[in-house]
């Protein structure tokens, strides 16, 4: 497999914080990888350097050779990396199909007249068909979470991020999402990136973690070294507000 | 359907009237209607609530001044350049403001229209300051020729506003309202979606300003103050926010009742603002949309 994204000593500083810090990691094309760690452990930070959202300081990041980390978030999205939000940001005050649409139509989507098609296959791929004229204003929290992703997959990325997609869900939304997730990777081969701060529904979905906290990756491995890493274990003990659960 | 009659209505009433006075009010609907189309297409579709549409209305105006009645050109040359000198200034209004948020990009084209006001009155030598410039020649010379002049700028403005408004492009700008992060995330170059649409908005008022500058054949820089940008807001949220013929109703609307509460005197524009503030209070989602929906049994129009 062939590296699809190059992380390099990628570093971000808030008013002497520092959020991410030298931060180098590879994602292999069509992994499925992790990155854990307790809240504050710099991850939605790492997510929005890579998307464009916000500037770094330092390093460098590659998707396929390319510096994608000088360009605007749009400009991303049209090179082939997809992201959703950890709260859920749907266009307020239109329907779930036009909320799709949208993704349609970016430039890397392509999409001429069979638009009305590709967002119906989106729908159903998501398993939002039922509701597509639905306002999202109106929209169970688990609905939304389906319709980001499937707003995601229309731009057509070859990368997909998933800022924490099991946040906020009830015990019966989260299999189902968890099975959503691979088969947009069995079926599309699609390279994804979560973050998660629970352990358990990564054991089921990832084949790598990266572990963060305080900005810094502390260990990468498979999941079941992962929770035996004694760092791993610290930076989450060692904070028994965050819990793990 | 509905919409014939009501363009039915609107190029009957003059002529049934048969006076000089009432087309004269008629010209001055029409136009501050295609002023709140104009308006609703930018900021009713993105939410950017522009508050300096005056701005665009007065350089259509003025250039309609300065190529008529200042260099002696054909009146009909007006028409171009009005548009094309609102559109430069929607540009630069656009490209440093609209990568601002919040109240920012309000009170950036407040201050900007202020500025143009200003200018105005300043560069006298030019502009004939606080007097203004006059005599500008009519575009066509029977009021009731000009009106109907006027209603067909009005019906083609409100045509091609909302035939982009229900295209991808309006959809796009919808979503710019509903998130502009999203929309960011979506991989759709939201700054270059709204640089373009105030630029195409400024378009059309600068339209509506040529076409008053002609009516009124003067131009006074107290035309374009920010009473006037705030009235073409009003009608665009009695009219219905996001709906460009709801705003154009709504801007005819608004000058009928203004007119037809004249007798009233002094307690004219009391009663107006007593009768806005009712709408605005209780009828969030303006007026026009809303009852036309009611009226057509559900149907959007």
């Amino acid at each position: 497999m062939s590296a699809l994204l190059e992380v390099e000593g990628l570093t971000k500083r808030f008013s002497g914080v520092t959020a991410v810090k030298d931060v180098s990691f590879t994602l292999a094309a069509g992994e499925i990888t992790g990155v854990l760690g307790p809240n504050g452990a710099g991850k939605t930070t790492l997510f929005n350097l890579l998307t464009g959202f916000l500037p770094s300081d330092h390093g460098a990041a590659r998707l396929e050779g390319r510096s994608i980390l000088r360009a605007a978030p749009h400009t991303i999205v049209n090179l082939g990396v997809a992201r959703t939000f950890q709260l859920c940001r749907p266009f307020h005050g239109m329907t779930v199909r036009e909320n799709v649409v949208v993704g349609c139509l970016a430039p890397r989507a392509q999409i001429g007249a069979g638009l009305e098609q590709r967002v119906s296959d989106i729908l159903e791929e998501v398993g939002l068909a039922h509701k597509s004229e639905q306002p999202v204003d109106i929209l169970p929290y688990g609905d939304l979470r389906r319709l980001e992703i499937g707003r995601a997959l229309a731009t057509r990325p070859k990368l997909l991020l998933l800022d924490e997609p099991f946040a906020g869900l009830g015990a019966g939304e989260i299999e189902p999402l968890v099975q959503l997730i691979h088969r947009l990777h069995d079926t599309q081969g699609l390279t994804i990136l979560i973050i998660e701060h629970k352990l358990r529904e990564f054991m089921q979905l990832v084949s790598r973690v990266i572990a963060m906290d305080f900005g810094e990756i502390i260990a990468i491995g498979e999941p079941a070294d992962i929770v035996r890493n004694p760092l791993v274990i610290e930076s989450y003990i060692g904070k028994a507000d965050h819990g793990v659960a | 359907m509905g919409g014939a009659v009501l363009v039915g209505l609107l190029a009957a009433a003059p002529p049934l009237l048969h006076n000089q006075y009432f087309t004269g009010v008629f010209i001055v609907c029409a136009i501050e209607a295609i002023w709140a189309a104009s308006w609703n297409f930018f900021s009713g579709l993105t939410g950017r609530e522009n508050f300096g549409t005056a701005l665009f209305i007065g350089g259509g105006a003025y250039t309609a001044a300065f190529f008529n009645s200042t260099f002696g050109l054909n009146a009909w040359w007006s028409i171009p350049g009005g548009i094309v000198v609102a559109v430069v200034l929607g540009l630069v209004v656009g490209f440093p403001t609209l990568r601002l948020k919040g109240p920012y990009f309000a009170l950036a084209t407040l201050a900007s229209a202020a500025i143009m006001q200003q200018v105005a009155i300043n560069l006298w030598q030019y502009t004939g300051g606080s007097e203004g410039i006059y005599g500008l020649d009519r575009l066509v010379d029977s009021s009731l020729g000009y009106y109907y002049f006027v209603l067909a700028v009005l019906l083609a403005t409100v045509l091609v506003l909302s035939l982009i408004a229900h295209s991808r492009w309006g959809t796009i700008l919808r979503a710019i309202k509903g998130d502009e992060t999203a929309c960011q995330a979506a991989g759709i170059n939201v700054t270059v979606y709204k640089i373009a649409s105030l630029a195409l908005s400024a378009a059309f008022a600068g339209l509506g300003g040529v076409l008053f500058a002609h009516y009124q054949q003067a131009v006074t820089p107290d035309d374009f103050d920010v009473f006037l940008s705030i009235s073409v807001i009003i009608m665009a949220y009695v009219g219905g926010i996001g709906s460009i013929w709801g705003a154009a109703v709504g801007g005819i609307l608004l000058n009928l009742m203004l007119e037809l509460l004249r007798g009233m005197g002094e307690y004219r524009l009391l009663v107006y603002y007593l009768i806005l503030m009712v709408v605005l209070f209780f009828m969030r989602s303006g007026v026009v949309v809303p009852l036309w929906r009611r009226l057509s049994g559900g149907r959007s129009a």
